[in-house]
């Protein structure tokens, strides 16, 4: 399609001039044919004119001595110019005397009319030209000439002009047409050749195309210049635009890397610290288990109650050493995705607590096939934390219901833990994702806090989002998406 | 052939064409010489042809006898055109010279005169009057039988009942004459002398 609009241009091209030739052909000959039928009309009534004297004055003698047949043989000269219809000779007194008809049968010539004073006159008639002319001899009128003459001269004229016209039009279109094909070289050509540039850089998307400059001047040369500078233009941003994209991608890959370096020791700092933190902790509880069962007699009741605070501190640190382990054991972990049965996983969970601590009274409200995409391993760790901090956190109460879901509500879903314990003031809501970070005394809730920490950690990794509502005394949510 | 053009153009608006024929013959009143009577009697045609004649002719120049007179047309014997003749003749000139018309009885008063009638009753002497005018500048015209072989230039003759005319050119030649081709033209014979003297 855009061939054809190139194409186009040298079409227009090649019709403007020969529109501009014709048209100025027709105006040219008009004019000229215009000129010429006017003055070869005059040409046709000098001719009838000299051709009435010449008549008329042959036929003095005949008029003279009345001899009718002498002027018809005069007359009868007018053979040999086909285009006279019809002549007569009338005496002086505007008696026909002498008839010549072309055609045997053709109307036979009108009758003179006055001549108002002057020797000759002619006028038009059923598209013929008459004219009667006065024969004057030594003075005197002794006759008229009449002669009526069609204008098949005219009609040949015409024939020849419009065979003149015709072929001087196709001559000139051709010379017009090879005169086109020069302007279509130096006008057509390079704005084909732009345009064909143009389309191959938009096909191609190559900006290092140029338009080759032709032998043109003037605006020509300055649209093929102009283009040229505008696609320099164009590559010249586009390099810069791929060297600045190209530069960041390499930054962002260094810092990344970088990042992911300092991560890495930093969690296998944290990993070997509390790794190597065991073996002393581990000889202390020895140790003061020794201490309490082989000594308890021989120590009063202070030290024993001091022993046993160092022993209850050593089992904290214990846990708190487990649970940072199992922080950064979370981040490390390779991640296998799969389809969860939540809601199987939190009856497993509820049904846990409960054997721990039967007495309790409880109601588990578990919504039937809730269902996760994720890594199984790491889920169940967020369901023991969610779960476990709703059973640990309606403790307090005689009776406590816990909620476990899916729900929708304004386009978004999500899973949510619910219960109706201790709660918590939604002021700190943000905080409690941190490490180590707990809003309860360890005397009400014991606790490290780092729960939430992991399971912020796990659903980040998902790439989902994890938020709590809660109000002190009213219950706490934990919503989580996926 | 003297087929009336006027009335049969039937074509349109006859009224209007005839009234014109009306006014051009209004226009020509000289054109009396067919107008008066439709059926002009002979000698009314061959006086008006002797006036026509002199109009076709070219004399040499005259001897300042005949030259300062006026341009005579004589008739020789009995004159057969009465007052038709000089009827037409009145008022009319040639070169600066009014035309008359005489009636001679001689044929030495012939030689005065530009153009002679010699009348049939003068047949008896045809040759004597001819002999006179050997080689004077006068021109013979004369309804004698023969006339333009016997020495004669213009002699009339009856085609079928019009008035035409024999023409002999050697005659008017060795006369010192000059006839016009138009006039030969309208002649109904034109004759030359092929034997010298003859
Ligand atoms: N269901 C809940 N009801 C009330 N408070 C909660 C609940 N879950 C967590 N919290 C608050 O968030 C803190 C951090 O929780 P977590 O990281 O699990 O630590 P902890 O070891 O104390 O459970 C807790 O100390 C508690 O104050
Ligand atoms: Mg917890």
């Amino acid at each position: 399609m855009s061939t054809s609009r190139s194409k186009s241009i040298a079409k227009k091209l090649t019709r403007m001039n020969m529109v501009v030739c014709v048209v100025a052909l027709l105006l040219a000959c008009t004019g000229f044919v215009t000129y010429d039928f006017s003055s070869f009309r005059q040409v046709i009534v000098r001719n009838l004119s000299i051709q009435a004297q010449v008549a008329g004055s042959n036929s003095v003698s005949a008029l003279t001595f009345d001899d009718p047949s002498a002027a018809e043989r005069t007359l009868s000269s007018f053979r040999l110019a086909p285009s006279i219809v019809s002549a007569c000779i009338y005496t002086a007194d505007g008696k026909p005397f002498a008839i010549y008809r072309r055609d045997g049968n053709a109307p036979i010539p009108t009758e003179p009319r006055t001549l108002a004073g002057r020797e000759e006159t002619y006028w038009y008639e059923h598209g013929n030209v008459l004219l009667l002319h006065t024969i004057v001899f030594e003075g005197k009128r002794a006759g008229f000439v009449f002669i009526e003459s069609d204008l098949r001269a005219m009609t040949a004229r015409v024939k020849s002009y419009i065979a003149i016209a015709v072929g001087v039009l196709a001559f000139s279109l051709v010379v017009a047409l090879l005169l086109s094909h020069f302007v279509r070289r130096s006008i057509a050509e390079p704005v084909i050749r732009l345009a064909e540039v143009s389309r191959q850089v938009s096909r191609e998307k190559n900006f290092s195309l140029r338009a080759a400059p032709g032998k043109e001047e003037g605006e020509l040369a300055t649209l093929v210049e102009t283009f040229n500078e505008m696609l320099g233009r164009i590559e010249e941003r586009d390099r810069d635009l791929q060297s600045a994209r190209d530069n960041l991608e390499k930054r962002v890959n260094e810092r990344t890397a970088e990042l992911a370096a300092a991560n890495k020791e930093l969690e296998s700092f944290s990993y070997s610290v509390s790794h190597d933190l065991r073996a002393p902790l581990r000889s202390i509880d020895g140790f003061s288990l020794a201490l309490a069962e082989d000594y308890a007699d021989k120590l009063d009741e202070s030290a024993n109650n001091y022993l046993q605070r160092i022993r209850a501190a050593t089992q904290r640190m214990g846990v708190l050493i487990d649970d940072l382990l199992n922080l950064s054991r979370v981040t490390r972990s390779e991640m296998q995705r799969q389809r969860v049965d939540l809601s199987g996983m939190a009856r497993t969970v509820a049904s846990e607590l409960v054997k721990n601590d039967g007495k309790r009274q409880v109601e588990w409200v578990i919504q039937e096939g809730v269902e996760g995409f994720g890594d199984a391993r790491l889920l169940r760790i967020v369901m023991d934390n969610l779960l476990g901090n709703a059973w640990k956190y309606t403790s307090k109460h005689p009776a406590a219901r816990i909620e476990f879901g899916y729900e929708r509500s304004n386009g978004n879903s999500f899973y949510f833990v619910r219960d109706d314990g201790a709660g918590f003031d939604p002021a700190y809501s943000e905080r409690l994702f941190g490490a180590f970070q707990r809003l309860h005394g360890m005397t009400d809730f014991p606790g490290t806090g780092v729960g939430l920490a992991t399971v912020q950690r796990i659903i980040h990794r998902h790439g989902g989002r994890v938020w709590a509502k809660a109000a002190v005394e009213k219950g706490a949510t934990l919503f989580f998406t996926l | 052939m003297k087929q009336d053009c006027l009335s049969s153009t039937a074509r349109s608006a006859t009224t209007v064409r005839l009234l014109c024929v009306f006014l051009i013959c209004l226009c020509f009143p000289a054109a009396t010489l067919y107008a008066q009577d439709s059926r002009p009697g002979e000698y009314q045609v061959k006086a008006a042809y002797l006036y026509n004649f002199i109009r076709f002719v070219e004399w040499p120049a005259a001897p300042a006898a005949v030259k300062n007179g006026p341009f005579a047309i004589c008739v020789l014997g009995k004159d057969p055109f009465g007052p038709v003749l000089d009827s037409i003749l009145s008022g009319e000139a040639i070169g600066g010279s009014s035309l008359v018309a005489k009636r001679i009885s001689k044929p030495e008063d012939a030689l005065a005169c530009r153009v002679v009638f010699v009348d049939a009753s003068e047949e008896s002497h045809l040759k004597d009057i001819l002999t006179v005018l050997d080689k004077a500048s006068v021109l013979t015209v004369s309804d004698i039988p023969k006339f333009s072989e016997r020495g004669g230039m213009i002699e009339f003759v009856f085609d079928g009942d019009k008035v035409r005319f024999e023409v002999n050119v050697s005659n008017a030649v060795d006369a010192g004459l000059t006839v016009s081709s138009d006039l030969l033209k309208v002649a109904v014979a034109v004759k030359r002398n092929s034997q010298p003297g003859a």
